[in-house]
């Protein structure tokens, strides 16, 4: 067993610090998806035909083809085509995000869908304008059902994130292949950086379980 | 209660203080001259309904030829009526007679298929009727409440009157406190909707309704989905809010409250507005047929 930790021990500052870049990272494309999506949900239940197809197709393309693809074109292409050098960050942050808000969308829909038409009609009773009755009384309630699918997509966002090392990015999946290329070995800096994404994906979970047991208040 | 003649004289005794000065606003009424309700003339049937009445020019709802298909299903077959200013009507039927597609018609949460509504005068079937607007003077209570589960029963109240009307929110917790007084859920009003018991749910939820200052207020079953122990609760509030000015349209089966409480009883069957008559007459002889089989099955 050729097995030694020891050899992590002026490295493993470096390799922790890709976490800054992972969690940056998933929180960017995250919070673009979730705005991205919800609009986009918004067009896919909207009475305009052209809303609902541009969601729908947006839906379609962003699904129907590999992320990484996504994100090479759009780091790699967008210069050729704008002569502007995209910064990694961004390119990654736009490319998850876009992505990320095809698949929220769905799940936002489907959690309009279930909140209860008797809402709806309850505040269009009252006289409540549209933008107002979803924003507060419909969204609300949708949001609240399905956070646990939400969690689920931060959740593969943050291991997803580790596609971006093949742009550059030092997050920590491209920071542990730095370290095993200056050492010669593989076991030890992946098996490290393993174990921060857990531990990642850990703490985002305790947080999500807490925000739920606060908007469960209601019940 | 209120006996059949003087659910009239009440109407007008009640304008005075309340109706006939909202009237005023009401403009020129494009209809005004046809179908003006008349609780006292009564007991006209189908096809004439609504058309045999002389009263004021102060029909507060009046319906022509109302009709709405849910695609080949015919539910309302053309209904014609006025509502005065301040007039309790109970809307009773066979269930699938159109009962609760009628009212959901009255604020167009149901779009017609044909016909005209006019509240106060406004065509609600026309397009250009700010509908939004109109909807905010008349309040719906539902069979299931429908509260909004994530507010407290305050903000459930307040919300609207504060995003839709602007008030303040001091204006409006004051507003909604009075209301949760009357309906007698003081003690209530800072507890989420899951907290209470069904009957606390529909007074929250009429409170809710009143707290926009409604001209109408429509009922869609308000107790049908109570345990029976909790219906009379919501009964005497509903009540006591009829005769205070309000219009109200009430859909119903309880007999026994439509036959104490309105000024006018409808019985719908099979989309037609069979019957229209002061309660004390309908319940005592009914014109029609239909009507009579229906009172044998639920009396």
């Amino acid at each position: 067993m050729n097995l030694d930790f020891g050899v992590l021990a002026d490295k493993w500052q470096y390799l922790l610090g890709g976490a800054y870049y992972t969690l940056l990272f998933t929180f960017v494309s995250a919070l673009f998806g979730f705005a991205l999506g919800t609009i986009l949900s918004l067009f896919k239940i909207s009475g305009i035909a052209p809303l609902r197809w541009f969601a729908t197709a947006y839906t379609s393309v962003f699904r129907g083809t590999p992320l990484l693809l996504q994100l090479a074109i759009i780091y790699y292409a967008t210069p050729q085509l704008l002569n502007y050098k995209i910064s990694p960050l961004l390119a990654a942050g736009l490319a998850f995000g876009l992505n990320s808000a095809a698949y929220l969308s769905e799940t936002i829909r489907a959690g309009i869908m279930a909140v209860d038409r008797g809402q709806r009609e309850a505040a269009i009773a009252l006289g409540i304008p549209y933008r107002m009755m979803m924003k507060d009384i419909i969204l609300p309630q949708a949001f609240k059902n399905i956070l646990p699918a939400i969690v689920n997509e931060c959740i593969a966002l943050l291991k997803e994130s580790s596609l971006v090392s093949v742009i550059g990015v030092a997050d920590l999946m491209r920071r542990a292949n730095i370290v095993s290329a200056d050492t010669f070995r593989f076991f030890e800096p992946l098996i490290f950086v393993g174990a921060i994404y857990y531990v990642l994906v850990l703490l985002l979970t305790a947080l999500a379980n807490r925000l739920e047991r606060r908007l469960r208040r209601s019940d | 209660m209120t006996d059949a003649v003087n659910g009239t004289d009440n109407g007008s005794v009640r304008g005075a203080e309340n109706g006939r000065n909202g009237g005023l606003k009401s403009g020129p009424d494009p209809g005004a001259k046809g179908g003006l309700p008349d609780g006292a003339a009564g007991g006209t049937t189908a096809a004439g309904a609504g058309r045999a009445a002389v009263g004021g020019a102060d029909a507060m709802i009046r319906v022509e030829n109302l009709q709405k298909s849910f695609g080949r299903l015919e539910v309302l077959k053309g209904i014609t009526t006025g509502i005065a200013r301040g007039e309790v009507v109970a809307v009773i039927g066979p269930s699938g007679s159109g009962k609760s597609t009628f009212l959901r018609c009255l604020n167009r949460l149901e779009e017609p298929t044909g016909g005209k509504v006019w509240i106060d005068g406004l065509d609600i079937t026309d397009k250009k009727t700010d509908i939004t607007a109109v909807r905010q003077r008349i309040g719906m209570v539902f069979q299931h409440f429908h509260l909004f589960p994530h507010m407290t029963v305050l903000d459930n109240i307040c919300y609207a009157p504060v995003k839709v009307k602007g008030w303040t929110r001091e204006k409006a917790e004051a507003k909604a406190m009075e209301l949760l007084a009357r309906v007698g859920l003081a003690d209530k009003a800072r507890e989420y909707p899951s907290k209470l018991s069904g009957g606390q749910k529909q007074r929250a939820a009429i409170a809710r309704s009143l707290a926009m200052e409604p001209e109408i207020m429509l009922f869609d079953e308000p107790t049908s989905a109570l345990d029976p122990e909790m219906v009379k609760e919501v009964l005497e509030v509903i009540r006591g809010l009829a005769h205070t000015g309000i219009t109200m349209v009430i859909v119903t089966h309880e007999m026994k409250f439509a036959r104490e409480a309105s000024d006018t009883v409808y019985f719908l069957d099979q989309g037609l507005l069979l019957e229209k008559s002061p309660p004390a007459k309908f319940f005592s002889s009914p014109e029609t047929e239909r009507a009579r089989q229906f009172l044998d099955k639920v009396l």
